[in-house]
């Protein structure tokens, strides 16, 4: 039989066609009534030729109703669409908003006639841009929002530089001089960390709390709400006792009573007076170096008598505000000339020569996570740059598919600017949904973000998805929209009648579209490349360091932290003999293998380094400085840390005795390169104290992190050299959740004054210590996992397109005797080339690029070849899993069904 | 003329409806069957029938949907719906109403 609507070669459909134009009704409706009405006429022609019409006639009669084009036109669209209100606008219409709405509703209509494609688009672009609002709101607010301070752009550090660079610690009789002498400054203030004890409720509880010098509000540029702020006439050594409350901490302590200001309190048996009560808007952020927010703040009260106030008492953190219109560099200037002449008058009291550092304050509280954030906004511009390559590939794929519609709008008197805006209005569409989707996402993740962090980042806990954060969102958005709908659009735009309807053009391989879609998925494996090699040299780098030997053994050790101040406290002997009763009561509890105290601990956060000088050498300020722990003789039993030589502290080893001390690996072989140093005196701290005699060496620990090589270490006995503030390491197998408990209560039940504060598994403090590698790691890999899927999804589509428009010549291959075989091979071919391609690419972009992580990284090259073979593996399989489908659709292409198609 | 116009019209789509209920049919068997059955008295052409037939679709009394049958092409076929089914009663009923009170003024008998 033949076809009914091309009776004698006449193309019915492009006559009946051309009397139609322009039909006024959706372009694919249009093509619905052309096939039906031409089908009509066909047949009606046919039927007259067969009774014996002369075919000129019976065309001519076929066609002769259609003759009145006008009101045929008019009557279909009216009949068909007749909820239209008013005469649609001509097409050439310039009422821009009019055409725009029209095309706007046209868009939302063929996304929700494809929810498929729409879900898709939607949900990678919403995953590109949630995943970047997210990490924008992140940088946002660690890095760039303003200090919640007067004018912060002119607060700035103070210091020797540390290991960073950054601005680092400084005696007071320093920073007086410097306050006396140099002129760049408006104010400098000087802050250190502060633990009072305050005992309410019968229950002892630690604030963390900071000593302040008097102008430090005054520095900040912030005052009290309630009372007043600290005066400068009593920061003395006997007026400092003047507390300001933080909101947080009057409310919960004083039950934000007014009546507070003026009141006594007595902390660590002394009085102090209530001066005042910071606003809640106060974010004391300051304190971050320190660990915790402070709750109270009082002054310093240092003077220079006092011996902690020399100049190399390195215990202070100096925070100034710059004379307005000073730059950094004329601080810097003007500091170190002064720093200079006091080097010159006190040669005695300043070490090895460094310039002091001026760091923005903003800087220094970002710290560390600077590199990491940033190289976290490469990954998810990266995860963007995939879904937008993704997207746009979707686009291409539509727009092929819809070719047909295309010509036909063309044909039927659409402009070219007009296909390509309604082209971009539908791109704009997807991008705008996939924007909002997206920023709800990160509303929803970023204060999970917050919770991941191990480790405290000043202002993380602010990041929150704010009116930057939506519009940094949008125009990211936009800016895809742009980059990404516009290729597809202007394509689009031309599509030419005669090849389209002739279908078969669509079935070269030199398609333009089809092309850009391909270049389209290697771009998209090369990034995934890039990402996963990133996300997998993290993953390598943790792991790494969770294998480095700490030293120690940190499974089942459980730590706390006690302070014994006040006047009960006042002689050593009172300390150590409650210490001892601790012990014995800890070591009491069901479970408790062994327990011990020690001044500080490893991967703690703590930093307690005296120089350290040998009997028989000159005393000289670049005397090594040397971490020291005073322990009880159980410690390293505890910690299993190993004896190498010599013997270790015992229970003989008291007051009374001669002080002795067991020293680190790298201590002996630094200090003693030639030497043995057991048997050697030497005195630590200043050159007046007793002389300690080396009685062993133990094993090194990691103090500072996993991932920095061990300092200098030594260990003297409690007994002999007491420290009051302590931590309780005990190790058990018990679980924790129950012994903490349980240990606190033995504590107070020896001590009842005791603070018990930062309760922790020695496991905690070794992931807490790559807590900020672990938690980029973990970012990286959730992103990298993002990209696999779109990467998949985004080869998935290729393939199958490529498949379903080849499936003429699948069908010609297998009726001229291709085998199965055959067939996979062709589809693999014509897929793995791209991936092969795109792995190539991204392997040199890789190695380019991943560089930028090297400080992040532990034990394992930028470029580490087994990183990159397993990430192109990875990718290889998934993308070669994504063909399955595809092949599986070929081998079933019925040749008699596919060379009938068109 | 006229009248002759208006009553075509009126009655078009009364007759559109019975032949939908007998079965399924597309466009162009619906005109060739209203020619037939109505030896040529009422006609319709390709540019009357589907304005028609697109106006009772879109009044939800007739549905069209494309059919694709081996060896041919798709044509779009069109089903009476239970909407359709109701208003061919209602306009069978006020059809033989109207011919009664035609026929008792006008005397004018029908089959």
């Amino acid at each position: 039989m033949r076809e009914a609507d091309d009776v004698d070669d006449v193309d019915f459909r492009a006559l009946v066609r051309a009397r139609l134009e322009p039909l006024d009704v959706d372009a694919a409706r249009a093509a619905d009534i052309v096939d039906e009405l031409a089908q009509h006429c066909a047949q009606q022609y046919a039927d007259l030729v067969a009774s014996g019409v002369d075919q000129r006639d019976a065309l001519t009669r076929a066609l002769a109703p259609l003759e009145n084009r006008r009101r045929v036109v008019d009557e279909i669209a009216r009949a068909d669409r007749p909820r239209r209100s008013a005469p649609p606008p001509p097409a050439s219409s310039t009422h821009l908003v009019v055409d725009l709405w029209r095309d706007v509703r046209y868009g939302l209509r063929l996304l929700h006639r494809s929810p498929g494609f729409t879900a898709v688009a939607v949900m990678t672009l919403a995953l590109g841009i949630g995943a970047n609002a997210a990490i924008f709101s992140v940088v946002n607010a660690v890095l760039l929002r303003p200090l919640p301070f007067a004018d912060p752009a002119r607060l700035v550090d103070v210091g020797e530089p540390g290991p960073d660079g950054r601005a680092g610690n400084v005696g007071f009789t320093t920073v007086v001089d410097w306050r006396e002498r140099t002129h760049a400054f408006d104010e400098i203030a000087m802050i250190r960390s502060w633990y009072p004890t305050l005992i309410a409720n019968g229950q002892p509880e630690r604030i963390p709390a900071m000593r302040v010098s008097a102008n430090f509000l005054r520095t900040l540029g912030v005052a009290p709400a309630l009372g007043r702020d600290f005066a400068a006439a009593d920061d003395t050594p006997a007026g400092w006792r003047v507390l300001i409350l933080s909101d947080g901490l009057w409310r919960r302590r004083f039950n934000a009573d007014p009546a507070v200001i003026g009141r006594v309190v007595t902390m660590n048996d002394q009085p102090y007076t209530v001066g005042g009560v910071m606003p809640p808007s106060f974010a004391p952020i300051i304190s971050e170096h320190f660990y915790e927010p402070a709750q109270m703040w009082a002054l310093l009260g240092y003077d220079r008598s006092q011996p902690f106030a020399c100049r190399s008492c390195q215990h202070l953190k100096a925070i100034a505000r710059l004379e307005p219109d000073t730059a950094i560099g004329a601080a810097l200037v003007d500091v170190n000339g002064v720093h200079a002449a006091l080097r010159r008058e006190h040669p005695a009291e300043y070490g090895a020569a460094t310039a002091i550092a001026v760091t923005p304050l903003a800087d220094e509280l970002a710290g560390n996570v600077r590199a990491p954030l940033f190289a976290l906004m490469g990954a998810v511009a990266i995860v963007l740059l995939i879904a937008a390559a993704n997207v746009a590939s979707l686009l291409l794929a539509r727009v092929a598919d819809r070719e047909r519609d295309l010509a036909l709008r063309t044909a039927l008197g659409a402009s070219r600017g007009r296909i390509v805006r309604q082209l971009l209005v539908e791109s704009s569409l997807v991008a705008w949904l996939g924007g909002l989707a997206g920023i709800a996402l990160a509303a929803a993740v970023v204060p999970l973000v917050a919770d991941l962090s191990p480790v405290p980042i000043a202002r993380l806990a602010t990041a929150r998805v704010d009116v930057a954060v939506v519009i940094f969102a949008l125009a990211v958005s936009f800016g895809t929209t742009v980059v990404f709908g516009l290729a597809p659009a202007l394509r689009a735009s031309r599509v030419d009648l005669q090849t389209t309807l002739r279908a078969e053009a669509r079935h070269s391989a030199a398609n333009p579209t089809s092309v850009a879609r391909r270049l389209l998925i290697a771009a998209n494996v090369a990034l995934a490349v890039v990402l996963l090699a990133g996300a997998g040299l993290m993953i390598k780098s943790v792991g790494r360091l969770l294998g480095v030997d700490p030293g120690f053994d940190p499974d089942h050790v459980l730590t706390m932290q006690i302070s014994m101040v006040g006047k009960a406290y006042a002689k050593n002997e009172a300390v150590v003999a409650k210490g001892d009763e601790m012990l014995a009561a800890l070591r009491r509890l069901p479970g408790v293998e062994s327990v011990a105290l020690a001044g500080q601990i490893p991967l703690a956060g703590n930093v307690d380094r005296w120089g350290l000088h040998v009997e028989g050498r000159p005393v000289t300020p670049d005397d090594p400085f040397v971490e020291r722990y005073s322990v009880t003789p159980t410690y390293f039993a505890v910690m299993r840390i190993p004896l190498r030589r010599g013997r270790l502290i015992t229970d003989a080893d008291r007051a009374s005795t001669e002080p002795v001390m067991v020293i680190g690996d790298r201590t002996a072989r630094t200090v003693w390169p030639n030497g043995d140093p057991i048997g050697q005196h030497v005195r630590i701290g200043g050159s007046d104290g007793p002389m300690y005699t080396i009685v062993g060496i133990v094993g090194d620990v990691r103090h500072v992190a996993l991932a920095a090589p061990p300092t200098l270490q030594m260990y003297t006995a409690q007994a002999q050299l007491t420290d009051s503030f302590l931590t309780v390491v005990m190790r058990s197998a018990s679980d924790f959740g129950l012994l903490a408990p349980a240990a606190r209560q033995a504590i107070w039940s020896a001590a009842s004054d005791v603070p018990v504060y930062r309760v922790d598994a020695m496991r905690t403090l070794v992931a807490r210590s790559v807590g900020a590698r672990r938690f980029v790691a973990i970012l990286l890999e959730l992103f990298g996992a993002v990209a696999l899927v779109m990467t998949a999804v985004g080869v998935y589509g290729v393939i199958s397109y490529s498949v379903a428009e080849r499936t003429r010549e699948i069908g010609i291959r297998s009726a001229l005797g291709a085998s199965r075989a055959d067939i996979v091979r062709l589809v693999l071919a014509n897929g793995l080339a791209l991936v092969f391609a795109g792995l190539a690419t991204g392997i040199v972009l890789a190695v380019a690029t991943t560089r930028f992580l090297d400080n992040s990284l532990y034990g394992v090259s930028a470029t580490d070849p087994a990183t990159l073979a397993a990430v192109a593996s990875v990718l290889f399989t998934v993308a070669a899993a994504a063909h399955l489908v595809p092949i599986a659709r070929a081998m079933r292409v019925d040749p008699a069904i596919a060379l009938r198609q068109d | 003329m006229s009248e002759d116009r208006e009553l075509r019209k009126g009655s078009a789509e009364t007759v559109i409806l019975a032949l939908l209920e007998e079965r399924d049919r597309h466009g162009y068997e619906i005109a060739k069957l209203i020619d037939q059955r109505s030896d040529g008295a009422l006609k319709f052409h390709v540019a009357s029938l589907y304005p028609t037939l697109y106006r009772l679709e879109r009044r939800g009394l007739i549905q069209g949907r494309w059919v694709e049958r081996s060896n041919t092409r798709r044509r779009r076929f069109y089903r009476l719906t239970a909407q359709g089914q109701k208003t061919l009663e209602a306009q069978r009923r006020s059809w033989k109403a109207f011919f009664a009170a035609l026929n008792r003024v006008a005397r004018i008998s029908h089959a």
